[in-house]
């Protein structure tokens, strides 16, 4: 029996301070990925450090005018925030496209983001995997990989992150603040979450013993246009085969400002800045949506099984900065 | 009293399902129980060089661990569906090869769950690996062996002499398309779960998920060699078998000889992903159709050739052909099956084997046919109907086939549909409708049932038929109600126990038509033996005479019925999708199915047989997918989220009804059954339906946003 111990801490002092000491201890709030990887023995704690009571739970809005949401805040508060649907819809819609409204009810904004993949040949240990077992192989690359990567994978790993959420925040700018052994800080959302490389085993750059306390959204007016677009093999409660966040803000029919990111396609939120480039400055019709799509996908580099994603990735883009040009909705 | 039989009643467990009072098998609270768990094969074929289970052994809480170096003793059964039926001939730990990936090679039992699992992946195994075979495009196909003692090949009219020109001349349109399907898997919401209990070496209770409790009773006996009155089978509840909890499978074997071996109550529940490889599933299929027709209609030729695959440890055929010859009359028919042994888990029935998989081929190239010569596909199958089984020559008993068509193209509204594809379009999105024929044999087996009335106006009946899920409890009140005149409140029933009169199998829709007309039969020989006309007449007998209860056992058995008629289920769905091609996002938006199947007993959980079927049928067509790696030959599914089916999103309003009179030539209650015959031609409807919206012909399933993006 894997045995381990369970505390929970009244302090995220006393929270990092454990894990710090304890390189074998995990964080628990709402557990929702954590419990069912420990139940086939992906993890396998020493000790589970519960922040779950932290006063962490909060969405305040910050003096620039945006808000700052504690990562204790569960998934379903943020997407039913007053302030949230009204002015960052993307959030919302992206929150409430992923799981379910039990799961959502549980999850938190920090676990969220900690979350792992859900490639099979991770899960099932007759796979080799180098994200379970560093040095071993990624079975995935020459077997069924039809949910895997386009972008930034690696000959070691083919894993996509599994968050809807974390693709509208990395649309928006968002800032994850941290706090660890050696004091706080804070990291952009693109750079949180990391590219396999040779070490696929790491999911993120936080540092041992580091604990998400808040990410903060900045102001953001064009985030009203956004969308989130997901694409699955059924209509509710499955993971996406691509997804796009997309938001814009135009003057006269002109590009002023826009924001893409793509799910499903990388180890990480793919932001795609190139495209955002491209967009600024040009008319809003189909035609500029076309060729941003063209550039989102550049150095895509489909598998054996995902081939399809390229074309499906292309088309999603270009629904969603179309709706978005229209003042967003729903897709 | 009003009467019962035709109305709508709430299932009657359906309070003791919501409030979690249902005893499933799992959950039998036994003294001193011990918990087993699976050692699987990581590897799809090859053999167990080592085996090392010291580390197993040693580990907290383990009381015994088993592989084929300390395989436990089971009598080879006879296994001929009479006297007993395993779904998998090699009996488990029989030897060290591995056949396909996640084969149980060991059971480790401890204390705890919990102890148990964490032991089980002490176990270290080495293997000599052989490359294993899970692509049918590499598999060798032969020839599929006969099924309860018909052969798969028939050939009729110009076919039979091998003159496929004559058969087709005159014919102004021909067909010839491949269709396939996927792996599937069965995935009930109860796991597989087995309890074995024994008291003594000679003497074992069983509670497991069960269709088939005397079925299952007949094989222990064999396997364990004890007699049958000291083996008794308990499933007084099912929570969804499809065809996969007919018969023990390895794991239920494995349970019950190590709990004689420990002299301990031993539970084994599988997870997911064992269940995967464990538990059957229903075969991928290649099918290629030929139709010829005349230019109005008539079909000249039907030919269907089918290949399907089976496990190196069990052949099972996916009987697609089995409804060729009495959909549609042709003159010219060739059925042909053919059968590939790779290293997959053994498939099984599931859910209108055959029937499925064969309708979709059958009706998506009806829909082909019809578009080809511009007629209504609804005209086309009015047109070719046939009043005979064309293989048996018999004549079909109270056959509605037509009034299904016509009464679900009202319903529908099917005369105002758009007559070119990509003609109909909303919010930006295409709309397309479609239809398909539906059908499935009316199976019935012998029913027997005790009736018993007591003092206190309550009837009770026991039969050890159960209910899958499916509402036969309430099935059984009602037809008790009905012939005695009680308010079925008043009824109670009992099924699900080895010990109470043979209530035959859940398998094959035929519980309702095996089990009614002996519950009828029963309660009308209840009065005869109280000498009254009425329950409450007995009722009151009861009372003056101071006697504890009336009783009375009656058994019903089907005749020689077949040989005259051949018994079918009808029906025909239609469904509206909307596919917004561009993204490739593809919905059903609206469901009629209007079914033939005799006599209705209770119009409710009739209705939701149907719609259970239909959902399936969307999962199928959508989304469900059993992959396997090719490499190294695992199922790279393992759990409920990464095998689909459908979720409430998907599923639209489905309107049911119902067509046709009682068929009194198959059984004195009339009933025909309605457990399978929802599911098949869903999937064809729903292809047809695209195609009407798209103007593009899908014919590998399921319709995922890559096949519509990509075509």
């Amino acid at each position: 029996m894997n045995n381990f111990s369970y505390v929970r801490v009244a302090s995220v002092e006393d929270a990092v301070q454990r894990a710090a000491t304890d390189q074998a201890a995990m964080f628990i709030a709402g557990g929702t990925n954590l419990v069912d990887r420990m139940k086939v023995f992906l993890d396998q704690p020493s000790q589970l450090i519960d922040i779950s009571r932290l006063e962490l739970s909060r969405i305040e809005p910050t003096r620039e005018g945006g808000l700052q949401i504690g990562a204790l805040v569960t998934n379903t508060a943020l997407a039913d925030h007053p302030t949230v649907r009204r002015d960052y819809p993307i959030l919302t819609r992206a929150i409430l496209a992923g799981a379910s409204q039990q799961i959502r009810n549980m999850a938190t904004v920090g676990g969220n983001l900690m979350q792992r993949t859900r490639c099979p040949y991770y899960y099932d240990t007759v796979f080799a995997c180098n994200k379970r077992q560093p040095g071993t192989d990624c079975a995935a690359v020459a077997g069924i990989n039809r949910m895997h990567a386009l972008f930034g994978a690696s000959n070691h790993c083919i894993a996509v992150h599994p968050s809807d959420m974390c693709v509208a925040l990395a649309a928006l700018d968002a800032v994850v603040a941290v706090e660890g052994p050696q004091g706080k800080r804070q990291l952009p959302f693109v750079e949180f979450h990391r590219l396999p490389g040779e070490t696929p085993q790491h999911d993120t750059n936080l540092e041992p013993g580091e604990l998400i306390t808040t990410v903060t959204l900045p102001p953001a007016s064009f985030a009203k246009s956004g969308v989130y677009l997901k694409l699955r093999d059924r209509a509710s409660y499955s993971f996406a085969l691509v997804s796009v966040a997309a938001a814009l803000a135009l003057s006269d029919g002109q590009i002023r400002e826009a924001r893409l990111a793509m799910g499903g396609v990388a180890h990480k939120p793919w932001r795609s800045t190139g495209a955002e480039q491209f967009l600024i400055g040009k008319s809003a019709e189909e035609a500029t949506f076309r060729q941003a799509a063209e550039v989102a996908l550049q150095g895509a580099q489909p598998l054996s099984h995902n081939g399809y994603k390229v074309e499906l990735t292309k088309r999603a883009v270009r629904r969603a900065l179309t709706v978005s040009a229209k003042g967003g909705g729903i897709v | 009293m009003s009467p019962v039989i035709g109305t709508s009643v709430s299932r009657k467990d359906g309070r003791a399902k919501v409030t979690g009072a249902a005893t499933y098998a799992a959950e039998h609270a036994i003294a001193d129980l011990v918990h087993g768990y699976l050692v699987t094969a990581s590897i799809a074929n090859g053999r167990i060089k080592a085996i090392d289970t010291r580390a197993a052994e040693k580990a907290a809480g383990v009381i015994a661990v088993f592989t084929h170096k300390n395989a436990l003793p089971v009598f080879t059964p006879s296994n001929d569906f009479v006297s007993s039926k395993i779904y998998e001939a090699r009996l488990p730990l029989s030897d060290d090869r591995i056949h396909y990936g996640g084969q149980i090679i060991g059971l480790v039992v401890a204390d705890t769950f919990e102890q148990a699992r964490c032991a089980a992946h002490l176990v270290k195994v080495d293997y000599v690996a052989q490359t294993p075979l899970v692509e049918a495009k590499n598999a060798i196909f032969r020839e599929a062996p006969t099924m309860f003692g018909e052969s798969f090949t028939f050939e009729q009219g110009n076919f039979a002499t091998g003159d496929l020109a004559t058969a087709t001349a005159n014919a102004a349109a021909t067909i010839e398309a491949t269709y396939t399907t996927v792996t599937e898997l069965h995935a009930p919401m109860e796991p597989h779960a087995v309890i074995a209990h024994w008291h003594g070496t000679d003497s074992l209770t069983v509670y497991e998920p069960s269709q088939w409790v005397m079925g299952s009773q007949r094989t222990y006996a064999e396997l364990f060699g004890i007699p049958l009155e000291r083996l008794r089978v308990i499933t007084p509840y099912l929570g969804g078998g499809f065809g996969c909890k007919v018969f023990p499978w390895p794991h239920s074997i494995l349970c019950v000889a190590a709990a004689r071996q420990l002299q301990r109550p031993l539970k084994l529940v599988l997870s997911r992903r064992q269940m995967t490889a464990n538990s059957g599933h229903r075969s991928e299929t290649e099918q290629v159709i030929r139709l010829a027709a005349t230019t109005d209609g008539a079909l000249r030729a039907i030919a269907h050739e089918v290949k399907s695959c089976t496990s190196p440890v069990d052949e099972f055929t996916e009987p697609c052909t089995s409804i060729t010859p009495i959909m549609y009359a042709a003159p010219n028919l060739r059925l042909k099956q053919d059968l590939a042994v790779m290293n997959v888990g053994t498939p099984t029935f599931m859910r209108a084997p055959g029937e499925n998989p064969g309708l979709w081929a059958l009706e998506s190239a009806m829909d082909e046919l019809a578009w080809s010569l511009q007629l209504d596909p609804v005209e086309l199958r009015l047109k070719n109907q046939t009043r005979e089984h064309q293989r048996r020559g018999l004549p079909f008993s109270a056959k509605h086939f037509a009034d299904c068509l016509k009464v679900g193209a009202d319903r529908f509204g099917w005369r105002d549909r758009p007559l070119q594809p990509r003609s109909l379009t909303r919010d930006g999105k295409q709309v397309g409708w479609g239809m398909a024929a539906a059908t499935f044999p009316g199976y019935r087996g012998s029913g027997s049932v005790k009736v018993r009335l007591l003092p206190d106006n309550t009837v009770h009946v026991l039969t050890a038929g159960n209910d899958m899920g499916t509402g036969a409890y309430t099935m059984v009140a009602m037809a008790a109600a009905e012939t005695l005149g009680t308010p079925v409140e008043t009824v109670q029933v009992e099924m699900g126990d080895s010990q109470l009169p043979d209530g035959g199998i859940a398998g094959g829709s035929q519980m309702t038509a095996s089990l009614a007309p002996a519950v009828i039969a029963a309660c009308q020989k209840v009065l005869k033996v109280a000498n009254v006309e009425t329950a409450q007449a007995a009722f009151a007998a009861l009372r003056q005479s101071n006697r504890s209860a009336f009783e009375a056992t009656a058994s019903s058995a089907p005749g020689d019925e077949a040989e005259q008629w051949a018994f079918q289920s009808w029906g025909a769905h239609f469904c509206e999708v909307t596919v917004d091609e561009a993204i490739g996002r593809l919905r059903v938006t609206r469901w009629v199915s209007v079914m033939n199947i005799g006599r209705v007993i209770n119009a409710k959980t009739a209705a939701s047989q149907v719609r259970g079927g239909v959902i399936m049928g969307i999962g199928q067509a959508l989304m469900e997918d059993c992959q396997f790696d090719p490499t190294i030959g695992c199922p790279v599914v393992y759990d409920l989220a990464t095998y689909h089916f459908p979720a409430h999103a998907d599923i639209p309003r489905i309107e049911v009804a119902f067509v046709g009179e009682p068929d009194l030539n198959f059984n004195p209650a009339g009933v025909r059954g309605v457990g399978e015959i929802g599911i098949t031609g869903v999937s064809a409807a729903i292809a047809n339906a695209v195609y009407h919206a798209t103007g593009k012909r899908h014919r590998n399933l399921p319709l995922t946003p890559d096949k519509l993006v990509l075509g």
